[in-house]
């Protein structure tokens, strides 16, 4: 058998994708400046300044440490809300799918009712209940605030993939050969981890990926309207901030949105070839 | 009783939104132990459906099924499926129509065979395995050790077929329900796959009901025939006594429906003018009455019963053939 060689461009997205974690991972303990100290030498330089890797903005703030900080915590949001969710949704919707009746019937309807709200208007609306605080002397905590920001990400995420499992899954579970397994004695359990699975595992990796750069560009969104995880620097809120001055320090926005872009192409790519490689049927062509 | 599966009376309702839909309609069906019986008719009479109600696989919230069947001893008449599990596969198995679509696309051969095995007869995953390559020498698939490697789309469909029968056979069943086994094949390995069944289940010492819409398939390779047309039993005999002696207009015209070699090139195939009955629609007289060639006026009126010869040869027709000559 051939051993498959990966295309430059998924090995592109690897190595990008690894980075990010390594930053996320290790930022803190990294040689560079902390995210609050001001340069007040060198306010809004450019990039390739010297010292400053990918320049300043305008109160002096390293970008560099910005964008380190703020793959910490975007990606923190992204993973978290992104596991949970798909977890929850292709569950759901494969039960759904496979239970049929009024368990599909009231499933269907919750995706329905959370998919028709504006994802944004949803998430903003969770956090003002749950993570604002009318005393502004007595502000919420940061890490309630955070928790309230990746479960409102997720429960805009389940819907997301419980619909693509649930359809899924429901022209899967027509296919002859799960009528054979019934017919073998095969309890629904194992038919459906045993068959539906593995058939509907790909195309929801896939989505997955995808809402990962979702979940990254709509933290962007709370962080530009004020609704995103506040202390902490995101690289939704470095965008918030850099969008005021784009026609005099351009690069204050564009570090962000370039790291934004680069991650959502790179899970773009990862999850189609992710999909490629758990499907026997293309990977072996 | 001598009977592997007995069925008395058995009726399947369906619930769909043009109302109830009765797909068989009190069949008694009798399958002895290395008995095979075929059950033969056109699209939409019913024999798929008998087949997977005999076995209770398709049974849920909108299908209803009275009677009675008896497998070996067993009365299933009011077993939940949950219930009815433990004779799945161990008991009664069954191979389907299209070996395309009924193998997982994306899980090994070997996977596939092995897991009734490891499930059903708590076997070791290695001995599972042992058990699997075993199963496909069996049914003759060329380096079984290979085949459980593979993925169903690695096979031809005769293969696949194979394959199939080789899960069914796993776990000793003592009887193969073959739902349509080489439908979906080319003629050749149709010859291939049937006389591979009529091989295992002498070894095995088998019953099978064979499901078929080819009076061809049943020929050689059953010993009696059940004839269905919408969803009732029409003509039931031994296999050579039907071919000897068709008494049903249907049965007969399913049999001219056979290309024969004789027949001179430009022939036209005959066949069945019409089509089967509206299933949700009730209907006076006898149900073929609209196509049969031999028609009169009492068909459209009365509903025949079933009438016996005297020898265990059955008949739903008010005029059987050999008593009268088409009109």
């Amino acid at each position: 058998m051939l051993k498959k060689r990966l295309p430059i461009s998924v090995l592109l997205a690897i190595a990008w994708l690894a980075l990010l974690l390594f930053f996320a991972l290790f930022g803190p303990y990294l040689p560079i400046p902390d995210t609050l100290y001001s340069f007040e030498d060198s306010l809004a330089v450019g990039v390739f300044s010297p010292g400053h890797l990918l320049g300043t903005d305008s109160y002096g703030y390293d970008m560099f440490a910005q964008l380190v900080e703020g793959s910490r915590y975007s990606l923190l949001i992204a993973g978290v809300s992104v596991i949970t969710g798909s977890l929850v949704g292709s569950v759901c919707g494969i039960l759904a799918a496979f239970k049929r009746g009024i368990f599909d019937r009231i499933t269907n309807a919750l995706f329905s009712v959370v998919l028709s709200i504006p994802n944004l208007l949803l998430s903003i609306t969770l956090i003002a209940i749950f993570a604002t605080s009318p005393d502004s002397s007595n502000p919420v905590p940061p890490s309630r605030r955070l928790i309230v920001v990746i479960a409102s990400l997720t429960i805009v995420i389940i819907p997301i993939i419980g619909r693509i499992a649930r359809s899924t899954a429901l022209s899967w579970s027509s296919r002859d050969f799960v009528t054979a397994a019934r017919s073998m004695g095969m309890t629904d359990r194992q038919i459906i981890v045993r068959h539906i699975v593995p058939n509907v595992l790909p195309a929801l990796l896939a989505i997955a990926f995808l809402a990962i750069g979702l979940v990254i560009v709509a933290e962007g969104s709370l962080s530009l309207l004020g609704a995103g995880i506040g202390e902490k620097t995101t690289w939704g809120s470095m965008i918030a901030r850099g969008r005021a001055e784009i026609e005099y320090y351009p690069h204050i926005l564009f570090v962000p949105i370039v790291a934004v872009a680069l991650t959502v192409i790179a899970c773009n790519r990862l999850g189609d070839e992710v999909r490629r490689t758990l499907d026997p049927r293309e990977a072996r062509l | 009783m001598n009977d592997v599966l007995s069925i008395k009376d058995l009726s399947v309702e369906f619930d769909t939104v043009r109302g109830s839909l009765k797909a068989v309609k009190d069949v008694t069906v009798h399958v002895g132990y290395g008995e095979s019986v075929g059950i033969v008719g056109e699209s939409g009479s019913g024999k798929s459906v008998l087949s997977r109600a005999a076995m209770g696989i398709l049974l849920g919230r909108n299908v209803h099924r009275t009677g009675e069947v008896v497998f070996d001893g067993n009365d299933l008449s009011n077993l939940t499926p949950q219930a009815l599990r433990a004779f799945w596969g161990t008991g009664m198995a069954m191979i389907f129509q299209d070996p395309m679509t009924a193998l997982n696309p994306v899980r090994r051969i070997g996977a596939q065979i092995s897991e009734a095995l490891r499930i059903r007869l708590g076997m070791s995953k290695s001995d599972a395995m042992t058990k699997s390559a075993e199963l496909l020498r069996l049914v003759r698939v060329p380096d079984a050790e290979a085949t459980l490697k593979k993925f169903p789309f690695q096979l031809s469909g005769g293969m696949r077929q194979r394959v199939m029968i080789a899960i069914a056979l796993a776990c000793d069943p003592k009887l193969l329900f073959a739902d349509e086994p080489t439908t979906a094949l080319d003629v050749t390995i149709q010859a291939q796959i049937l006389e591979l069944l009529d091989d295992l289940r002498k070894s095995l010492n088998m019953s099978m009901v064979l499901v078929t819409h080819d009076l061809g398939v049943i020929a050689g390779h059953t010993d009696r025939v059940v004839v269905m047309y919408a969803g009732e039993v029409v003509e039931s005999a031994s296999t050579v006594d039907l071919f000897a002696n068709m008494k049903m207009p249907y049965t007969e015209a399913l049999f001219k429906s056979i290309p024969n070699l004789d027949t001179p090139t430009g022939t036209r195939l005959p066949t069945i003018e019409g089509r089967v009955p509206d299933p949700t629609q009730t209907q006076e007289g006898c149900l073929f009455a609209s196509r049969c060639a031999y028609v009169q006026e009492k068909c459209h009126n009365e509903h025949p019963p079933l009438i016996s010869d005297g020898n265990d040869h059955l008949y739903r027709c008010w005029f059987p053939i050999q008593v009268r000559s088409p009109k």
